[in-house]
């Protein structure tokens, strides 16, 4: 595969949290001034001319019309050209790929790429799938979003033998890491026992297997190799992506072992980017709940199917471990405001690969970073986009 | 005027269903602070009603006549409280029964009399040469207010009948059981009554002018004339207001009052209750008087069986399997204690264009077979090429009824109107189709993978007073677990 290469010169992001205090615009307007301030050699914000924005539901802040176009006006550059991006959990990751392949295409210079969703303006009652009534008004009814990825741990428990404590283990190291981390929504450890005995929520998942309803925003810069070096001297480049899409609805699935859109995914992108996942040296996945992160590990290559579990158990994915996977606290301490996620786990990749991680750095030793969501009514689409900080 | 019927019609299968959960009478005299008495009665849990226990009486009935329901002229039900008061409960009933859309019938409503119209209307049928195979089904679930007399006595319960014409049998392997003779009286007083704008149906005015004046008059003399006209009467069933009406009813006749046991264990089961307490006569041989009250109205009529009915042997164990509530959960499910929340509506409304396109999908249950690979996708609908090979060419097939959990799930956080537990379970059916469905409550705590299911007809929703049906799966080793230990004696199970 022939393509135009891409650099990422900027990256950034907002506390995440319930931001009842701010707004969308405000929101949107501080992640983008957190990214146009990290360029190593500053940027006149003029230089971008085109916006990506990530936003899943704009129905959670009451406005079911809303496009990107809120966005360049909100952040200051009005006139700018500027599509919204909508595909489900990888909103912001399917936007970051969208955004690479706009600069890769030659027809943009510098894009922005931004993801923004407010998650917490309706009551968590009335969030997103809370409601249990969104899709087929039978086959889908009382499906809130744990309803989504629950039946998988049932079946992977009868399996493979995973247990609850295998599950509680992803919640543990993901709280710890949250805490290395100032921008997660929640900044306190949990044990494996606290997991365990936190309210069930949707049988076989309680609360501390669930990640938050999160408000935030993220945003990253992206360019030409050729541009690059006006803005900064260690750019991060992107290696490769893939989508890949399946079946959404539950009864369509043919397996609860796994998520076969996210291994097509990976493995365009690997193809991609002619590595694989021994190369990585950490990554970002979806976990949205404890289940789904090692459902992701194992459809990613990590480890091998049905080992997930004891892989998490046994540390293999801690920040010291074999394959670090979400030293940001993932979506379940770090939170998951969905059009922003995937561009936050993107961030954490850059910011990793240029060793910028601090309390949570992780070793670099092939210059790898896999990012990863899945989403759409449980894994109807998949999205891996894979950064380098080699040239 | 009571003239027998020129062409005979006889009885080829009975089926009966009544709600699991059970009211004792001492619950809701304990609730007013007043006497109760020994009885219980059965009612309907939130996905329940007078709907989905026609469909499994009939489902039953059916099954023991070994009828499909793509071979009946129509439908004819008997009930005092459709659930639409104008609405397709007729249509919808049929279409979930598998009728053809050229399915004839009726739907008898208003009082509890109405079963014994709907079963007359369909006798008539046939006799006249309109109808072949006709089901009939007498159900009820009527709602009793708060505080009134009648929450200790109103049960509910579904009674269906196939009937056919007995000219189509041999002779030697005629029907076994056959209507005999009928005859009406009627009386235009107000008794129990609910008007428009009203949820719950409302006690007499005065019971003891209901019972000496209007009831005891209205059944003696239909019964009476019903003896005159076809002879000896073994036993007598008949409808009942209060729990005691009907005996003094039958003590007046001079005979036994069949089904008592029924009344003792489900209450007064409105339209169904004339019915239903025949089926343990039709589970032997004998004529059985039915006369059915209501609304001013009284229809005698007499069955003469000359061997067990198919389906009524077993019909009355299997109606005593019930699971006893307390008063605020029988207040709950009958909808009379409600949260002071906003319900979340339904993403699509009952009456708009994805309940019409799916009409036949949800209520006849079917998916769309892939002429290519086989395999089946659910709902049609909204699978226009094969979900598995994607192919075009997909043929619309009725789905299997049963099936085994591939997983699960048992939410337990859900805004209103939806209530934990609420399992939802990814199960295969025995044609190899997949689907997701609610499962049933009472499942939550027992669900394994691999665990054998059926499906059963529920209501899933009442949507901007609409109510929604559907199908829900339901353990199939819990029933007959239950019903092991309902017959336990000497069965060794």
């Amino acid at each position: 595969m022939s393509w135009n290469k891409v650099a990422v010169v900027g990256a950034g992001l907002i506390k995440f949290g319930e931001l009842f205090e701010q707004s969308y615009e405000q929101m949107a307007a501080g992640a983008f001034d957190a990214a146009l301030a990290s360029v190593d050699k500053g940027m006149d914000k003029r230089a971008i001319d085109a916006v990506i924005v990530a936003t899943q539901r704009g129905t959670l802040w009451g406005q079911e019309g809303i496009g990107g176009n809120t966005i360049p006006t909100a952040i200051g550059i009005a006139g700018v050209a500027c599509t919204r991006v909508e595909n489900a959990c990888p909103s912001g990751s399917d936007a970051f790929r969208i955004g690479a392949m706009a600069v890769a295409s030659g027809v943009h210079d510098v894009v922005l790429v931004i993801g923004v969703e407010k998650m917490r303006d309706k009551s968590s009652a009335e969030g997103l799938l809370a409601r249990a009534a969104s899709g087929h008004p039978l086959y889908n009814r009382g499906e809130t979003a744990p309803v989504l990825f629950a039946p998988f741990a049932t079946r992977h428990m009868y399996e493979f033998g995973t247990t609850p404590e295998m599950l509680a283990s992803v919640a543990v190291k993901n709280h710890h890491n949250g805490c290395l981390d100032p921008y997660a929504h929640f900044q306190n450890e949990v044990t494996v026992e606290q997991v365990l005995s936190s309210p069930p929520v949707c049988r076989p998942l309680r609360l501390l297997d669930c990640c938050p309803q999160t408000d935030g925003a993220a945003a990253m810069i992206l360019t030409t190799p050729e541009r690059a070096a006006e803005f900064s001297d260690k750019p991060v480049h992107v290696a490769g992506f893939g989508v890949a899409t399946e079946a959404p609805y539950l009864h369509e699935k043919t397996t609860f072992l796994g998520m076969p859109a996210t291994t097509a995914a990976s493995k365009r992108a690997f193809a991609m980017a002619g590595v694989g996942p021994g190369d990585m040296d950490m990554a970002e996945v979806h976990d949205c709940f404890t289940i789904t992160e090692i459902l992701d590990i194992e459809d990613l290559g990590f480890v091998e199917k049905g080992k997930g579990g004891p892989a998490s158990l046994e540390g293999e994915t801690a920040l010291d471990g074999r394959i670090p996977v979400n030293p940001s606290g993932g979506l379940l301490a770090k939170g998951h405001p969905i059009g922003a996620t995937g561009v936050a786990q993107l961030t954490e990749c850059y910011w990793q690969l240029r060793e910028e991680a601090e309390g949570r750095q992780v070793a670099i030793r092939n210059g790898f970073a896999l990012q990863h969501n899945v989403g759409g009514r449980g894994s109807g689409v998949s999205v891996v986009n894979i950064l380098t900080r080699n040239a | 005027m009571n003239r027998s019927p020129v062409n005979p019609v006889g009885i080829l299968g009975v089926g009966v269903a009544a709600p699991e959960l059970r009211l004792a009478a001492a619950a809701v005299g304990a609730a007013w602070g007043a006497g109760g008495g020994k009885h219980t009665i059965a009612l309907c849990d939130a996905d329940e009603d007078t709907l989905t226990l026609a469909w499994s009486a009939a489902v039953g009935a059916l099954g023991a006549a070994g009828v499909d329901g793509g071979a009946l002229s129509g439908l004819w039900w008997g009930t005092a409280r459709p659930p639409f008061a104008e609405g397709p409960s007729l249509a919808m009933l049929a279409t979930a029964l598998g009728l053809p859309a050229s399915a004839d019938g009726l739907l008898a409503a208003g009082s509890p009399h109405a079963g014994a119209e709907a079963l007359v209307a369909a006798w008539d049928a046939i006799a006249a040469g309109h109808a072949g195979l006709a089901l009939v089904v007498a159900s009820d679930a009527l709602v009793p207010g708060v505080g009134t007399a009648g929450e200790a006595t109103t049960g509910a319960a579904a009674v269906a009948l196939v009937l056919g014409p007995t000219a189509d049998a041999a002779n030697g392997s005629g029907p076994p059981a056959r209507l005999a003779a009928r005859t009406s009286r009627q009386l235009a007083v107000v008794d129990r009554y609910r008007g428009d704008a009203q949820d719950a149906t409302a006690d007499v005015y005065d019971g003891r002018l209901f019972r000496e004046e209007v009831f005891l008059p209205l059944v003696t003399e239909a019964g009476r004339a019903l003896a005159g006209t076809a002879g000896a009467i073994g036993a007598w069933s008949i409808g009942d207001g209060d729990g005691k009406l009907a005996g003094a009813a039958a003590r007046a006749l001079g005979g036994p009052l069949a089904g008592a046991p029924i009344l003792a264990e489900l209450g007064d089961t409105g339209a169904a209750a004339a019915l239903l307490g025949a089926v343990p006569v039709l589970a032997e041989a004998g004529t059985v008087g039915v006369v059915a009250y209501g609304g001013g109205r009284a229809t005698a009529l007499a069955i003469e069986v000359s061997k067990p009915v198919p389906g009524a042997a077993g019909a009355v164990a299997a109606l005593s399997r019930g699971r006893t509530v307390t008063y605020t959960e029988a207040v709950k499910a009958r909808g009379q204690l409600v949260a002071m929340v906003d319900p979340v509506p339904m993403g699509v409304p009952p009456a708009s264009a994805a309940f019409v396109r799916g009409a036949l999908e949800m209520l006849a249950l079917e998916g769309a077979r892939c002429t290519s690979c086989g395999s089946i996708s659910t709902p049609p609908s909204i699978h226009p090429r094969c979900a598995a090979c994607g192919a075009p060419g997909l043929e619309v097939v009725a789905l299997a009824r049963r099936g085994r959990v591939e997983t699960f799930v048992v939410n337990q956080t859900m805004p209103p109107p939806f209530q934990a537990p609420l399992p939802l379970i990814v199960l295969d059916l025995e044609d190899g189709a997949r689907l997701m469905l609610q499962g049933a409550p009472a499942d939550a705590e027992r669900l394994a993978i691999g665990d054998p299911v059926e499906l059963v007809l529920r209501r899933y929703a009442v949507e901007r007073h609409v109510p929604v049906y559907g199908y829900k799966a339901r353990l199939v080793a819990s029933n007959a677990g239950d019903r092991v230990v309902a017959g336990a004696e000497g069965s060794g199970g």
